[in-house]
C-alpha cells in the first residue's frame, strides 16, 4: 500500500490581503468605536455601576458582531455595483481551458439519507454532465456510511436500478464502509485511500446536493488554469423548499448571500474556506495534508474533529494551497431544513463541531485568515449567550434602578450634540443605530436588485420581493429569540459534557406536529410568559420594546407549526410571495428531479415496511440477494475491507449457525450484531436464499411465510 | 405433459405421482411464487415454467417416497436454473460453486430479462446471440479498480492550547487549585466582613420586598 502522494504548491503571490483585512475590519471596528461610545456616554448619564461595565463589554462584542455582518453587505454591495476582478473566474480566461485527461470523482458521502433523494440528485448531476460532452471524465461514488440494514439493501437496489436506467455500469459506483470511523471525513478519507489516486480531483456533495454539469466542468478548467488552488467552494442556492419557513430562508438565502459573499471574498480572497459539500478539491494536497487527527482531551472538545471542513480548508491554505468562492459561479444547489426543528438541529450537531474549533483556533502555523474563519464561526454561535446575558443584565440594572430608590434623573450627556437630547431619546438613538446595522444589508440587498432587472424580475419584482423581505424580517426577528435560547443551551450543554437527546421528530402530513412543537418549545413559551409578566411588572413602556424578543418566544409553538406547513408555502407560493430565480425560472437539473420525486412519490408503495425488511429482501429477492452477494465478494479484494470483513467474524462457522437460527425462528430472536453478521457474509446470504426458497414452509419461521408471499408477488 | 409422463404420474384417486394433490398444488406455490420473484410476469409463461419443473418432481416422486412434492419441487427447480445457467453462461455446472447461481441471477437482472427475454428464459438453447451476449458480458463493479494509498494525519501542534488540555496532568496542579480556592475563600470572607455582608443583603431585601408587592 503506498503513502498518500507527497506534493507541495509554490507559494502563491498575496493579493495585498493584508491592506483589505484591514480596511474591512477598521471599518467594523471604527463603526463599533463610535457606537459603543454614544451607548457608554448613555450609562453614564444614568450613573456608572459594575453592572453598566457589564452592560457595555456585552455591547461591544455583540455589536462587533452586528458591524462585522453589516460591513459584509456594504462591501458585497460595493463590489458588486462597481465590480471587481479579484475573483477566481476572473484572474484568468478557463473558459478554453481544456480538461481532457483529467480525472474527477464525484462523491456522495451519506448515512441513512433518504435513498430516493440521494438518487435522484445524482441521476440529475449525472444528465446533466452527459449534456456537457464531458461525461467520461467523471465518476459518481455513493460513499454509505449507514447503519440500518433496511438502508443499507435499499442504497443497493437503487443504486443498481439507477445504473441500468442510466446505462451507468462503469460510472457510478456504490461503496459502503464496515466500521463508520471519523463520520463524513473518515468516509472520504477511506475513499481517498482507496481510489484518490486515480482522480487528479474530487468533488463532494450531500446528500440533497445537486450540481449543474457545466458548472463542474467550469471548476475542473478553473482548477486546470490555476494549478497553485487546492480548493474551489461554489455557494449552493437553496432550492426545492416547500414550507413556509423553507421558502423563507431560501428566499433570504438567495436575496442576501450574493453580497455576503462578494463581502467575504473581498478579505478573504485566495484563503477562503470549505463548507463541507458542492466544491471541488484537489485530490493530492488534501490527501497529503488534510487526513485530521485526533484532538487531546475528551469529549465533547477532544477526539474527533467534528466540522472538519474549516480545519481541513485551514490545513490546506496552511501548505499555500489556494481556497477560493467561486461565488458568481450559478449551478450548486443544496436542500435546506423545512422547519424551526429541524433547523435547530442541525444548530446543535454544528454548534458543537464550532466550538470544538476553539482547540484548533490556537494551532501553530495556521494563517491568520483560516483563524477568522474559525472564529467567525464560533463567535455565530456565542452571540446567542452573550445576548441572553446582555437582556439579562439590561433588565437588572433596570429592576434595581427602580427599587434602590435612586434618583432616575440623567446627567447632561458627554457628547455636545446631544447635550440637550433626554435620555429615552439617547436611548432611541442607540436602539435605531443598532437596528440599521442589523436592517442595512437588506436594504442593500434590495437596492443590488432595483438596479439588475434580469434578476429583479426572477425574484418576482421589486415589489413583490420588498414585501418579501419585510415578511422575512418580521419572521427572523421572531425566530432570533428563539434561536438564541437554543443557542445558549448547545452552548452549555456542550461546554459541560452533557449529551441532549434530539429523538426523531413527529411530523403531521403537511408539517411539524403540535405535539412535537410543544416538546421542543415549552421551555421557550414559559421563558417568553414569565419574562413578559415580569416586565409588565416592571415597567410597562419597557415591556412594549421587548415584544419583539417575548413574542418570539411565548409564540413559539404555534410559530413553529405554521411555519412548517407546506400548504402556507404553497399559499405564498401563489402570492409570487419569496419567490426565487429557482422558483421562477426552474433549470433543467431542478426540473428534471422534481418530476423524478413526484413520480417516487405516487407510484412506490408509501405502507410502512416490515421490521427487518431489508434483510428479508437481501435473502429472498433473487436480483437483490445478487446485487448484496456481488457487492460483498468485491469488498473482499481491497485488504482494508477484507480484514475488516474478518475482524466482524465473517466465514466463521458461527454464521451459518446464525442462519440456521434465523430460517428457523425468524430475525426478532437474533441480535442486531448477529443480523448484522449474516447480512455481511456472501456465503452465508447465498446459502440463506437458497435455502429459503428451497425449504418447505413447515420448516420455516412463520416470518418467512410472510415475507415469501410478500416478496414473490409485489410489483417492482 | 406427454403419454409417458402421464401414465407416470396417475395414481389413486385424489393422488398425483403417489402424493396427494394439495402437496402437489403447494408444490405449484413454491415454485410459481420463485419464479414470480424473478419477476416472469407473462402467466402463460409463468405457468408453463412451473408445469415443467413439476414434471421433473413427479418423475422422481415414485422413487423418493419420504421426500414431500414440495421439496422434490424446489430441488428440480434449483437444479433446473443452474443447468440453465450453467448453459448460457458457459460454467460447468458440476464445478460451479454457489456463485454460479448469483452471477446467472445478476447477468438477468442487468440483461433485463424479465423486460426484455422472458421467453428465453429457462428454454434450452440455442438462444438469440443478443441475449447471449447480454448474459455473458455484462459486469458488475461496485467500483474501479482499487489503487490503494494511506493517508495519515501529520501532528497539529495546538499551540497554547495544548497546555491547557494538558494542565491537569501537571505536577502540583491540583495543589495549586487548592490554594487558589483557598486564597478565594479569604477574599470572599474580607469581602463580607468589609461591608459586602450588607450590600448583599439590602440586594436581597428589596428583591423580596419587590416580588412580594409583585404577588400582591
Amino acid at each position: 500500500m503506498a503513502d498518500a502522494p507527497t506534493i507541495s504548491a509554490a507559494a502563491a503571490p498575496r493579493l495585498r490581503r493584508g491592506w483589505r483585512l484591514f480596511i474591512f475590519y477598521s471599518s467594523a471596528v471604527l463603526l463599533t468605536g463610535l457606537v459603543s461610545m454614544l451607548f457608554a456616554d448613555l450609562l453614564w448619564r444614568t450613573g456608572w455601576s459594575t453592572s453598566r461595565t457589564v452592560l457595555l463589554v456585552l455591547f461591544v462584542i455583540l455589536f462587533l458582531f452586528a458591524a462585522i455582518g453589516c460591513m459584509h453587505g456594504i462591501y458585497g454591495f460595493v463590489l458588486r455595483t462597481l465590480g471587481t476582478r479579484r475573483r477566481i473566474t476572473r484572474l484568468a480566461d478557463y473558459r478554453a481551458q481544456s480538461i481532457a485527461g483529467t480525472g474527477t470523482a464525484i462523491v456522495f458521502p451519506i448515512c441513512n439519507e433518504n435513498t430516493v433523494r440521494v438518487c435522484e440528485g445524482l441521476r440529475a448531476t449525472y444528465e446533466s454532465l452527459e449534456r456537457t460532452g464531458e461525461l467520461e471524465l467523471f465518476d459518481f461514488f455513493i460513499l454509505s456510511d449507514s447503519t440500518d440494514p433496511d438502508k443499507w439493501v435499499e442504497e443497493e437496489r437503487r443504486w443498481c436500478d439507477l445504473v441500468r436506467e442510466l446505462d451507468a455500469l462503469g460510472r457510478i459506483y456504490y461503496r459502503r464502509r464496515l466500521y463508520n470511523e471519523a463520520g463524513k471525513s473518515g468516509n472520504v478519507r477511506d475513499f481517498l485511500n482507496a481510489w484518490g489516486r486515480r482522480y487528479r480531483y474530487f468533488m463532494v456533495c450531500d446528500a440533497d446536493s445537486v450540481m449543474r454539469g457545466q458548472t463542474i466542468v467550469d471548476l475542473v478548467k478553473l482548477m486546470e488554469v490555476h494549478p497553485g488552488v487546492g480548493l474551489i467552494q461554489t455557494v449552493p442556492a437553496l432550492v426545492n423548499a416547500e414550507s413556509l419557513f423553507g421558502r423563507m430562508q431560501q428566499f433570504a438565502n438567495r436575496l442576501y448571500a450574493p453580497l455576503f459573499i462578494a463581502g467575504l471574498n473581498y478579505w478573504a480572497l485566495d484563503l477562503g474556506n470549505y463548507w463541507g459539500h458542492n466544491a471541488l478539491i484537489r485530490t493530492e494536497p488534501f490527501m497529503q495534508f488534510c487526513d485530521l487527527p485526533q484532538l487531546p482531551g475528551r469529549r465533547p472538545f477532544g477526539g474527533q474533529i467534528l466540522s472538519h471542513d474549516f480545519v481541513e480548508a485551514a490545513l490546506l491554505s496552511r501548505e499555500n494551497w489556494g481556497i477560493w468562492f467561486a461565488y458568481d459561479l450559478e449551478g450548486s444547489y443544496e436542500e435546506g431544513p423545512q422547519a424551526i426543528i429541524e433547523n435547530a438541529r442541525r444548530e446543535r450537531r454544528w454548534c458543537q463541531g464550532n466550538l470544538q474549533h476553539g482547540l484548533v483556533l490556537f494551532a501553530r502555523g495556521l494563517r491568520g485568515v483560516s483563524r477568522l474563519h474559525l472564529m467567525l464561526g464560533i463567535c455565530g454561535y456565542l452571540a446567542g449567550p452573550l445576548w441572553l446575558l446582555f437582556l439579562i443584565t439590561f433588565n437588572w440594572i433596570h429592576w434595581y434602578q427602580k427599587n434602590s430608590g435612586l434618583s432616575d434623573i440623567t446627567l447632561p450627556a458627554f457628547n455636545p450634540y446631544l447635550a440637550n437630547w433626554s435620555g429615552t431619546a439617547h436611548a432611541l438613538l442607540v436602539f435605531v443605530i443598532c437596528m440599521v446595522v442589523i436592517m442595512l444589508p437588506k436594504a442593500l440587498a434590495l437596492i443590488d436588485l432595483a438596479f439588475d432587472w434580469q434578476r429583479r424580475r426572477a425574484f418576482g419584482g421589486l415589489a413583490r420581493t420588498t414585501l418579501g423581505v419585510v415578511g422575512e424580517t418580521i419572521f427572523s426577528t421572531l425566530h432570533a429569540p428563539l434561536l438564541m435560547l437554543w443557542h445558549t443551551q448547545f452552548v452549555i450543554t456542550n461546554l459541560l459534557g452533557v449529551s441532549v437527546g434530539w429523538g426523531p421528530q413527529k411530523r403531521a402530513a403537511d408539517g411539524t406536529a403540535w405535539s412535537s412543537a410543544v416538546r421542543r418549545h415549552w421551555w421557550h413559551t414559559l421563558v417568553g410568559l414569565v419574562w413578559g409578566v415580569l416586565m409588565w411588572q416592571l415597567d410597562q413602556t419597557l415591556f412594549w420594546w421587548f415584544t419583539p424578543v417575548l413574542a418570539g418566544m411565548a409564540l413559539s409553538i404555534p410559530l413553529s407549526v405554521f411555519t412548517s406547513r407546506r400548504s402556507l408555502g404553497a399559499r405564498t407560493r401563489k402570492m409570487d410571495l419569496f419567490l426565487t430565480p429557482e422558483e421562477t425560472a426552474p433549470p433543467l437539473e431542478l426540473v428534471a428531479l422534481r418530476a423524478r420525486l413526484k413520480v417516487h412519490e405516487i407510484t412506490e408503495d408509501t405502507t410502512p415496511r416490515h421490521p427487518h425488511a431489508g434483510l428479508a429482501e437481501a435473502v429472498l429477492d433473487p436480483y437483490v440477494n445478487a446485487i448484496h452477494v456481488s457487492l460483498l465478494r468485491e469488498k473482499q479484494l481491497n485488504p482494508v475491507y477484507a480484514e475488516q470483513l474478518a475482524r466482524l467474524g465473517v466465514g466463521s462457522g458461527e454464521v451459518r449457525t446464525l442462519g440456521e437460527k434465523l430460517l428457523a425462528t425468524g430475525p426478532d430472536k437474533l441480535t442486531a450484531a448477529e443480523r448484522s453478521l449474516i447480512m455481511a457474509d456472501a456465503h452465508a446470504l447465498v446459502w440463506l436464499h437458497q435455502q429459503a426458497w428451497l425449504r418447505p414452509d413447515e420448516s420455516l419461521a412463520p416470518w418467512w411465510k410472510a415475507m415469501i408471499r410478500e416478496f414473490s408477488w409485489r410489483e417492482t | 405433459m406427454d403419454v409417458s409422463m402421464e401414465s407416470a404420474v396417475t395414481g389413486a384417486a385424489g393422488q398425483l405421482a403417489g402424493r396427494p394433490l394439495e402437496e402437489w398444488n403447494a408444490a405449484y406455490v413454491k415454485v410459481e411464487n420463485y419464479f414470480h420473484a424473478l419477476r416472469v410476469r407473462n402467466k402463460a409463461l409463468l405457468g408453463q415454467l412451473v408445469l415443467r419443473v413439476l414434471e421433473r418432481a413427479m418423475r422422481r416422486a415414485p422413487a423418493e417416497p419420504d421426500r414431500s412434492a414440495t421439496k422434490l419441487a424446489a430441488e428440480e427447480m434449483d437444479r433446473l436454473v443452474v443447468e440453465w445457467f450453467a448453459a448460457v453462461l458457459q460454467e460447468a455446472p458440476a464445478n460451479a460453486d454457489q456463485m454460479l447461481t448469483t452471477r446467472g441471477r445478476l447477468a438477468l437482472l442487468l440483461a433485463d430479462m424479465p423486460g426484455r427475454w422472458q421467453e428465453q428464459f429457462l428454454r434450452p438453447g440455442p438462444w438469440p446471440q443478443e441475449f447471449v451476449n447480454a448474459m455473458r458480458e455484462t459486469y458488475f463493479r461496485a467500483g474501479p479498480d482499487f489503487q490503494l494509498s494511506k493517508m495519515a494525519p501529520r501532528p497539529l501542534d495546538l499551540g497554547p492550547i495544548t497546555t491547557l488540555t494538558n494542565l491537569g496532568r501537571l505536577p502540583y496542579v491540583r495543589m495549586a487549585m487548592v490554594w487558589i480556592g483557598f486564597a478565594l475563600l479569604l477574599i470572599g470572607v474580607f469581602w463580607l466582613t468589609h461591608g459586602g455582608f450588607e450590600q448583599m443583603n439590602s440586594r436581597v431585601s428589596s428583591l423580596i420586598d419587590w416580588f412580594t408587592q409583585f404577588y400582591r
